[in-house]
């Protein structure tokens, strides 16, 4: 089974590279004294910008290049290219695939995320060339798929390639795959803040201070030189968008749950067909690719060229109102196929622009139906499809974050923030209440993998000190006072263990032996502070998490918990026993049965 | 690999640093090229794109032009002249949903170059398709005061005209009003310059202002057939009957297969010939004048009253019809006319006979539709009274 798979044969090859790849840090030994190995990543991350946005650049040239060598500059009609031309790419791009880039398959966001995760860092530099041709070639002929994931992973892969040859740490070398993608993907959108956002959000899963002047560097670095090439004119020509009265932002919010209704049918789309075409024995993948360029130029033969490629001529034709509402909802529909097919089908290529494309087709067609049933609606059909791409990307990528800045990024106009965050947010509630696992996850499982997923990490309850504090024992005593005083406080009290208060801050910790051995030796008239360690205890807060706990309670019987604004002031206490048994307890609580 | 081979560079910052500079610069200077050959190959791509399209506008076929510029600005995404050309045809397709697309394109290009007197006449003939008087007339302004690339005064002046045209259609009398003053003070010395301009007074009921623009094309081309023929119609209309007479004359002697203007010189002479309050007429010949036209309207009126069905001999009170009243008016001034031999040229009788001759006309007009002939000589004569007394 694992030989005729080859993704799995890809992650093979990988794992046995990352075995065989040495270990050492042979640079920076000689780098002492002249940089630090943070500050020449971040002189390195500008670098992987510049290389990344030069490949993204002679990408879209390609994509470009293979458009027009092979439908021609003229969109045309009812021509017998436009059905044999994806078909036989198809073909071209399976067997490249099958035979000299295995493991290029899909969008490229969740091989980044497995390398980042699972092969510490390790992208062959073989992936980003072959995701380059065969993703160019796809994307060229006419398949519904889009350049942005290519890219992301063409820099990803850019980035592992250079951590590994200038032999920085394992763990820099980890993290400089997403810093590549976000070069990537920024070039490829022209947008650095959604790119930058997108990377923490799907890739990397957590805010890391350490790796976002990388990513950021990384992002602008490529931004400007594809900018320095290709020019800086947007995607779209955005129209005037307009947002004028609170009230209409109930349309908006329908046009969310639509959008959060569409991302479903989307994504269930993809997650059903995708296993079942893998199933299929191996030489069906041949033809695969094939299948669903004759589809999708099908599609394009009977009327609707417009789902070919990314479709951001189409995009930007619908945000000026070229279509009437059905067409542009049976566009959306026709998207979601061809996008489905081809992707399920192994040729590579994205999901980002075919998403943008099902949401700016839906926003124009629910606008469109609003205002014909509410004239008094103000927004132009230019507003709903730019709100109308960001409620797809909340609810199918499930970015709710991303989906927002690049809305505002790509439109250069705050005027609709609010819309947009209303309809991304319902959107994505549509979708996640519907769906509950994301599709990127979806499809990592699939192939096998389990990868960290800032959405599951959001709805993760976390333990906190607060929820293992015992209430301040009653008897605290104070360092000032002398050992004889104590002694007569602790009399009457049940605990063996009290708690110090030193002067002027901290906290010390004695047991009722050692309070009574210190008044036999005679120290009873000394002052409890001088006999006791110069070392204080440590003392937590209510908030933090309850893993800083477990790093003290081995070594105390006690840890104070203290206010924040006077350390002085005590909490509660945490002890070994209260801190297990918060653990135990939720382990019984999120395994079923167990107690 | 090539790239194992970094494994026997010297590690140090410096030289791993040098390396990537240089291998930045080499992609940098690699990709520039191929960027600049793609670049050129899609400029001439593009080219011939826009031509196609330029074809295409010229046999109206709109669709395949619209088509072959979107495909041309995809070769070359900033070039200005592939969007304007794009803008107007969305704009010209006839297709209110591509305006906004227009008007985007427009907008762009407006950011861009905000002086460009192309742009802005491209930006105002939307807002004129869009019926926006405020745009349209910001947008023309601009034009006017842009910058033109040839024949600064020429294009300047037209789109003044295609302002005027605009709010003439509006009814916004008063701004075309000043625009035709503007107009006029800026018009090289053409005849056929002056000429439209005295169509646009005319269109804008500036008679005066139309009479004064045909004189001038006449000074620069006398006996020029639709000057005169101008210059008659603005005097006729205008009130100015002699002056209409002596211009229409000439223009029939100029062009006789001028219609229009026989007829108003037909007409201006009935007028001249008829009117009582001609100022070099004797008292005999305008008392001889009242009396026609007073017989002239009762005429009118019976012949009004058979068309109309109205029995004249009812009484005024009964009958629904204003024309009984005007017969018993009529009647009532029958005796007057007998005064008008004897009485003082400074009596008001003259007036008063005249003004029941108005009246029929004017009510008869109403109500058996435009006179002709003498009946409408004595309906012009009307409303150039009234308009004095005004």
């Amino acid at each position: 089974m694992k030989a005729n798979d080859p993704v799995a044969g890809a992650q093979d090859s990988i794992a046995s590279a990352v075995a065989t790849r040495p270990k050492t840090n042979r640079l920076f030994p000689t780098l002492d004294g002249v940089f630090h190995e943070e500050v020449f990543v971040l002189i390195l991350s500008v670098f992987i910008g510049i290389f990344s946005g030069l490949a993204v650049v002679c990408f879209r040239l390609t994509i470009d290049w293979i458009h027009l060598a092979l439908l021609g500059p003229l969109p045309e009609t009812h021509s017998w290219r436009l059905f044999a031309v994806p078909s036989l790419a198809g073909l071209v791009v399976a067997v490249l695939v099958l035979h000299v880039f295995p493991g290029i398959r899909g969008s490229g966001v969740n091989q980044t995320k497995s390398a980042l995760y699972i092969f510490n860092g390790y992208i062959p530099f073989r992936t980003a060339i072959g995701k380059f041709i065969c993703a160019g070639i796809a994307i060229g002929s006419g398949q519904s798929l889009g350049p942005e994931d290519p890219s992301l992973q063409i820099g990803a892969g850019i980035a592992s390639a250079l951590g590994r040859q200038l032999q920085i740490s394992r763990e820099r070398v980890r993290l400089m795959a997403p810093v590549g993608a976000a070069a990537g993907l920024a070039a490829a959108f022209n947008a650095p803040i959604s790119a930058v956002l997108f990377v923490i959000e799907e890739v990397i899963g957590r805010w890391s201070a350490g790796i976002l002047g990388s990513v950021v560097l990384s992002a602008v670095s490529s931004v400007v030189i594809v900018r320095s090439f290709l020019g800086s004119e947007p995607l779209f020509r955005i129209p005037v968008t307009t947002f004028k009265r609170p009230s209409e932002l109930i349309a908006y919010a329908v046009l969310g749950v639509v959008g959060g209704l569409a991302s479903v049918l989307f994504a269930k789309s993809i997650g059903s067909l995708r296993p079942r075409l893998k199933a299929l024995p191996r030489w069906t993948q041949y033809f695969q690719p094939a299948c669903a360029g004759l589809l999708v130029g099908l599609i394009a033969f009977l009327g609707a060229p417009q789902v070919m490629g990314a479709g951001y001529g189409a995009m930007d034709e619908a945000m000026h109102g070229q279509y009437a509402w059905k067409f542009l909802a049976i566009l959306a529909l026709l998207k979601i196929v061809a996008t489905s097919v081809s992707f399920v089908s192994g040729t590579p290529g994205g999901m980002f622009a075919p998403t943008l494309f099902i949401g700016a087709m839906l926003g124009g067609a629910v606008g469109d139906i609003e205002r014909l049933f509410f004239p008094h609606l103000t927004g132009s059909t230019g507003t709903y499809v730019l709100v109308g791409m960001g409620v797809l990307f909340a609810g199918f990528l499930r970015v709710p974050m991303t989906s927002v800045f690049m809305v505002l990024e790509v439109s250069g106009n705050y005027e609709i923030i609010v819309p947009v965050i209303v309809a991304n947010a319902c959107s994505y509630l549509v979708s996640r209440s519907l769906l509950t696992v994301p599709i990127f996850d979806m499809l990592t499982r699939q192939d096998g993998l389990i990868l960290p997923s800032l959405e599951e990490d959001r709805e993760e309850t976390i333990l906190r000190v607060e929820d293992a504090m015992l209430a301040a024992p009653k008897a605290v005593l104070s360092g000032q006072d002398n050992v004889e005083a104590n002694v007569r406080r602790v009399q009457d009290s049940p605990e063996s263990a009290f708690l110090v208060r030193m002067h002027p801050s901290g906290w010390n910790t004695i047991t009722r032996d050692q309070l009574q051995r210190l008044e036999r030796e005679g120290k009873g008239e000394l002052t409890l502070a001088s006999v006791l360690p110069t070392q204080t205890l440590p003392s937590l807060y209510p908030d933090l998490p309850l893993d800083s706990a477990l790093r003290y309670v081995n070594d105390y019987a006690l840890v104070p918990v203290v206010n924040r604004a006077d350390s002085r002031l005590l909490e509660g206490i945490v002890t070994r026993e209260s801190v297990l048994d918060k653990y135990g307890r939720r382990r019984a609580v999120e395994v079923p049965g167990s107690v | 690999m090539w790239w194992r081979r970094v494994k026997s560079i010297p590690r140090s910052a410096p030289v791993i640093l040098l390396l990537l500079t240089v291998a930045a610069a080499t992609g940098f200077a690699a990709v520039g090229h191929l960027v600049s050959r793609y670049n050129a190959n899609q400029q001439s791509r593009g080219r011939t794109l826009y031509q196609l399209g330029l074809d295409y506008v010229r046999s109206g076929s709109y669709d395949n032009a619209i088509a072959a510029f979107r495909a041309a600005l995809s070769c070359d995404p900033g070039d200005s002249q592939y969007q304007l050309s794009l803008a107007r045809a969305l704009r010209d397709s006839n297709d209110p949903r591509r305006l906004d697309e227009a008007e985007s394109y427009l907008l762009a290009l407006w950011q861009r170059t905000p002086q460009d007197a192309a742009v802005n006449l491209a930006l105002a003939r939307v807002a004129a398709h869009r019926g926006s008087i405020e745009d349209a007339v910001r947008y023309y302004h601009n034009a006017m005061y842009g910058v033109w690339g040839s024949d600064p005064d020429g294009n300047r002046n037209k789109a003044r005209v295609e302002l005027i045209e605009f709010l003439l259609k509006k009814n916004a009398h008063a701004q075309a009003d000043s625009e035709l003053i503007a107009l006029a003070a800026a018009l090289p010395n053409n005849p056929a310059a002056h000429l439209q301009a005295a169509q646009l007074f005319e269109q804008a009921q500036d008679y005066a202002g139309a009479l004064t623009q045909n004189e001038q094309a006449l000074l620069s081309q006398p006996g020029n057939p639709s000057a005169l023929a101008g210059a008659g119609e603005a005097a006729y209309r205008s009130g100015n009957y002699s002056i209409a007479a002596h211009f229409l004359h000439d223009a029939v002697e100029a062009d006789p297969g001028n219609a229009e203007a026989r007829r108003l010189l037909d007409l201006t002479d009935l007028i001249l010939a008829n009117n009582p309050f001609h100022s070099h007429i004797s008292d005999a010949e305008r008392n001889r004048r009242i009396a026609a036209a007073f017989a002239q309207a009762g005429n009118r009126l019976s012949a009004c009253a058979r068309q109309a069905g109205v029995d004249l001999s009812h009484s005024p009170t009964v009958s629904a019809s204003p024309l009984p009243g005007l017969q018993s008016l009529w009647l009532l001034a029958q005796p007057k006319l007998k005064l008008l031999r004897a009485a003082a040229a400074e009596t008001d009788i003259p007036d008063a006979v005249m003004d029941v001759v108005f009246q029929i006309e004017r009510q008869t007009a109403a109500t058996c539709g435009p006179p002709q002939g003498r009946d409408l000589a004595l309906l012009m004569i009307s409303q150039k009274r009234e308009a004095a007394g005004q």
